[in-house]
């Protein structure tokens, strides 16, 4: 197992770097030279008239002689309210050629049941779903998708061609007018979008200049390269840049009768015309099943329920080899439950397919109900930098805190006061990694160096670091004393949602009260946690691990440097960064404003080199700074299928972005066998 | 006697616009509003949620007015039926609710009839064999009932209903049936998970209601008139349903106004671990992410079934011992 598993990764960091070098233009002319077209997951390259062409296409077998009507479909086909097969397909659909260890083409039929925590994570079944406009393949470069291709100049100038003849779920033409009219009338209306159009639209603050070509042809072009758009567009919950038009046109006060429309309005009881079409544009919330879409499932149950239904869609663009449409599974069904029965649910065989809302604490309950269930439990890795991490708040509103937070001598004693071996050995038998919240080793950015930093259980050092810092007087409990005299006694704060991690917060009280310094956890709920970090009321908290644990250059560092909000050992700052500068704070470290600037630098950088190389020096501050405190990495993620489940791998890749969990795996040619 | 009821009737009146105030305050206490917590997942989605967003926003759900004044609109619209509209699920708040009422309603009759069924026979039978071995054996399991915590004894039964019967853990019926008209089959399925959630929100109920009857009925079993009803040769149980039970149901009566949002919220955790479709789970939920109007709207509800049960339990009683209900009214 764990050599195919690592026969994997040689290839995704061969596939990664070769990647590298084409982006760089050294391997344009040999690429061309093969005559290839697709040498590494759909990416092909050509040197053009002195810039730089990339060309992502949709990889595609040869079209099937014949085509095969769905079962379920059958009755409506010969009723008349559905067209064949054959005219519901684009002029050119994707064909998957099952290219790949242990896959094979299926057949159609069967429930994906799966359980969701709370009814908002009804949209897993968008994530799942994961058709994009262009895609990450299995080795995390990208491919077009939905798209049938994309032409790509210098990084800056995006052509996009639609597949002919393609068709949203309700049988209207999917056309460049989808894509004007969100760039027209939704992005830029002020009324639907006050804030203008999303970041990663943005370079330096410029928006892309947007041309529709023909019926199936669109551009974007910035006069600098936006290293951003593809990694948004290939997301879990991706940038759509498209919007059915058809359907949202009733909405729109420029196309739609101000009578009918008004009266829409006062029926949802929406404040106004804009609130009604923001509500009827769920592009990435999976909640209107009246929302024309292009996804493999499209949702039947209008919200309110605790029991969500996804049908296939019978415009869906991707078939087999042999001429069945794709996915092969009928439907979803998202069962929304209480996040704690999840897996009680699931080792009764409840769930066909299911990973979200388990955790590897569960692992030995779900193995016991296997045999019973007819279920197995495989264990997936996380893409995760760390599994969770302690995040002192640089932003905390206690002054003496505070200003310990920001000496990074502090931090780094922390961090060597963890000892992660005990941590491992006691409640995950011994099967994670240890060191520091950095990028993990299958990441082509990664250096032993940086998972080292300050990673070592060395309480002499740690203590000769705080004593250095004047931390020497104790009280007598042995406790360090503060500056002002107050005990170094603080209370971390978790969300609240595992035992593990309070289990894990006991260990490290102990460890740390060889440094003198005593812990309290505080469990909470999870909004009202966010917003007393935001708020710096909290000291330090307990959260996931960097996301971009597997990231390569072109991965948005948002996570190193201090830009966003949801980084919790700065929020303010982050704020100040999202606010330009109307609330928050701003950075006044040193390290931070580097960091800032450095973070500037990538969006703008021109080459891949140059992105790898300030990918680089952000992590090389991170790790050197610790600004946040690994506790363990590397843990496994079980994964639970039905026994007859088919086309998934024994062996995968649990992550959010890149992955879009399951979505990676291309969840449409999953199938039950008999 | 109907002076008394246009009495009550009327007082209610002014005591739900008093609670209407003060759940709508206690709705507002916690820092923020719905937007902050919407905010994190704008962001996750990676929209950047910049101040012209959020004023937006907020101005949509007119979370910028003054506090009083979104409290006139809200309570201006229950006056009417409108539940106003709730945040999180984007919709009126009676469409978010719908079946859940019924289903909320199912759950607690079924529960206030297990917990009357199993507590009257215990109760009368704990009170004319005080002591006994039975006695102490059923009032040691009411005991039980009473401490066991309901969540624990939820997941045991769960499992236990799983590992057995093959019934489906939590919700009140098969997943199959969840999207399909009612029909005989959905019925069954109902009733099959239904014991679960009647059992554990009946058995902390059951031993109070027991222990009381008992009591009440020892007291009137040593009563002078009960010893001369039974020597002047009456049956033995003519005399104890004619009159010292009839006694004995006084409180019990008296109770029933708590005994209605009792059931309908002490069920919540019960009902957040079997996930059933339930107005608890909503309600906390709703709690937790300041989704204020439909938070509101549940509090609502719960205060008038207390002011209505107490108003039952109030006729009830004046129906049953003539003093309420002849100077009742005017002696007050």
């Amino acid at each position: 197992m764990s050599g195919r598993w690592q026969g994997l990764w040689q290839k995704t960091l061969a596939a990664a770097a070769l990647v590298a070098l084409i982006l760089a233009g050294a391997g344009a002319a040999r690429a061309q030279d093969g005559g290839d077209t697709r040498p590494i997951g759909g990416f092909a390259a050509e040197s053009g008239l002195g810039s730089q062409i990339e060309i992502l296409v949709s990889p595609s077998a040869p079209m099937p002689d014949h085509l095969v009507e769905a079962s379920v479909l059958e009755a409506a086909v010969t009723a008349g309210t559905l067209p064949p097969i054959g005219e519901r397909l684009p002029a050119k659909p994707a064909v998957d050629d099952f290219i790949g260890p242990d896959l094979q083409p299926g057949r159609q039929g069967g429930t994906w049941t799966m359980l969701v925590g709370r009814p908002k994570d009804v949209r897993m079944g968008l994530v799942y779903g994961y058709a994009r406009l262009v895609r990450y393949t299995q080795d995390l470069s990208f491919e077009a998708d939905i798209l049938d291709r994309v032409e790509i100049q210098d990084g800056r100038t995006f052509t996009m061609r639609l597949r002919p003849g393609h068709r949203w779920s309700d049988g209207e033409p999917f056309t460049a007018d989808d894509f004007r009219y969100f760039w027209e009338d939704v992005v830029n209306n002020p009324k639907l979008y006050p804030a203008g159009p999303p970041r990663e639209l943005l370079v330096d603050g410029e928006p892309p200049r947007f041309t529709v070509i023909n019926d199936t042809t669109v551009r974007y072009s910035w006069s600098k390269p936006n290293p951003r758009l593809l990694p948004a567009i290939a997301g879990p919950l991706p940038l759509t840049l498209y919007r059915p038009a058809h359907y949202l046109r009733q909405f729109h006060e420029r196309y739609a009768d101000p009578e009918t429309l008004l009266r829409m309005v006062n029926d949802r009881k929406q404040s106004s015309w804009a609130a009604l079409h923001n509500r009827m544009d769920t592009a990435t919330d999976f909640s209107n099943p009246a929302y024309p879409t292009l996804q493999p499932w499209r949702l039947v149950t209008a919200p309110p329920s605790i029991r969500f239904v996804a049908e296939r869609n019978p415009y869906f663009h991707r078939i087999d080899i042999n001429g069945r449409q794709l996915p092969y599974l009928d439907s979803l069904a998202i069962d929304v439950v209480d996040g704690k029965l999840i897996s009680a649910r699931t080792g009764t065989g409840d769930a066909l397919l299911q990973a979200r809302g388990l955790d590897f604490t569960d692992y030995t309950f779900l193995k016991a109900g296997a045999a019973r269930s007819d279920y197995k439990v495989n264990l997936w890795r996380t893409g995760r930098g760390a599994h969770l991490a302690l995040y002192p708040n640089l932003n905390a509103r206690d002054d003496g805190w505070r200003s310990l937070f920001r000496d990074a001598r502090f931090r780094r004693a922390l961090s060597l006061g963890v000892d992660r071996h005990e941590i491992d050995a006691v409640l995950y038998y011994g099967l994670t990694i240890g060191g520091a919240n950095t990028v993990l080793k299958e990441s082509p950015l990664s250096r032993p160096a940086y998972r080292r930093a300050w990673a070592a259980h060395d309480v002499a050092q740690a203590n000769k670091l705080l004593d250095e810092m004047g931390l020497d007087r104790r009280n007598d409990r042995g406790i360090r004393l503060m500056p002002d005299g107050r005990p170094l006694e603080m209370v971390v704060e978790t969300a609240g949602e595992s035992t593990e991690q309070m289990d894990i917060l006991e260990l490290v009280h102990d460890q740390w009260l060889d440094l003198g310094i005593k812990i309290y956890a505080r469990p909470m709920q999870r909004d009202l946690f966010r917003n007393r970090i935001f708020a710096g009321d909290t000291l330090m908290s307990v959260w996931f691990g960097l996301e971009a644990g597997l990231a390569t250059a072109e991965t948005d560092p948002w996570e190193l440097a201090p830009i966003s909000q949801q980084s919790l050992q700065w929020p303010k700052w982050g704020q100040y960064y999202e606010t330009n500068g109307k609330s928050g704070e701003a950075p006044d470290l040193p390290s931070a404003e580097l960091l800032l600037s450095l973070y500037k630098d990538w969006t703008v950088a021109s080459s891949s080199a140059a992105r790898a190389r300030i990918w680089r020096e952000m992590l090389a501050i991170n790790a050197d700074q610790v600004y946040s405190i690994s506790l363990v990495a590397g843990v496994l993620q079980p994964v639970v299928m039905n026994a007859r489940l088919r086309n998934v791998p024994e062996r995968g890749l649990f992550n959010w972005d890149p992955g879009s969990h399951f979505g990676l795996y291309r969840p449409e040619r999953f199938w039950l066998d008999n | 006697m109907f002076v008394y009821i246009a009495r009550r009737l009327l007082m209610m009146i002014p005591t739900l616009i008093m609670i209407s105030i003060l759940v709508f305050v206690i709705i507002q206490l916690p820092p923020g509003d719905y937007l902050t917590t919407q905010l994190a997942e704008l962001a996750a989605q990676g929209e950047g949620a910049s101040q012209a967003k959020i004023e937006f926003l907020r101005a949509e759900y007119g979370l910028d007015q003054p506090l009083y004044e979104q409290y006139l609109r809200w309570a201006g619209g229950l006056l009417v039926g409108d539940l106003g509209y709730s945040f999180e699920y984007q919709l009126p708040v009676s469409e978010v609710v719908g079946d859940r009422l019924w289903l909320t309603m199912l759950v607690s009759f079924a529960t206030i009839i297990f917990s009357y069924a199993v507590a009257f026979p215990i109760g009368i039978y704990g009170a004319i064999r005080q002591y006994s071995p039975l006695d102490h054996g059923l009032t040691f399991i009411g005991f039980l009932g009473l401490a066991t915590p309901n969540f624990l004894l939820a997941l045991v039964l769960l499992y236990f209903s799983n590992i057995w019967f093959g019934t489906s853990i939590g919700g009140l019926m098969d997943p199959e049936y969840l999207d399909q008209p009612f029909s005989w089959g959905k019925f069954v399925s109902v009733m099959q998970h239904l014991w679960v959630p009647v059992v554990v929100i009946g058995t902390s109920n059951t031993a109070g209601m027991i222990r009381r009857l008992r009591a009440n009925l020892l007291d009137e079993l040593r009563k002078q008139y009960v010893t001369t009803a039974k020597a002047k040769g009456l049956h033995p149980a003519r005399v104890l349903v004619k009159y010292p039970l009839r006694m004995a149901l006084n409180p019990f009566i008296a109770d029933l106004g708590n005994v209605l949002p009792q059931v309908v919220s002490g069920a919540a955790i019960v009902s957040v671990v079997l996930s059933l479709p339930t107005t608890g789970p909503m309600l906390l939920r709703a709690l937790q992410t300041q989704d204020m109007y439909l938070a509101g709207s549940f509090l609502m509800f719960m205060a008038l079934l207390t002011v209505v049960g107490v108003l039952v339990s109030d006729l009830l009683l004046a129906v049953l011992d003539p003093r309420i209900r002849l100077d009742g009214g005017r002696s007050r």
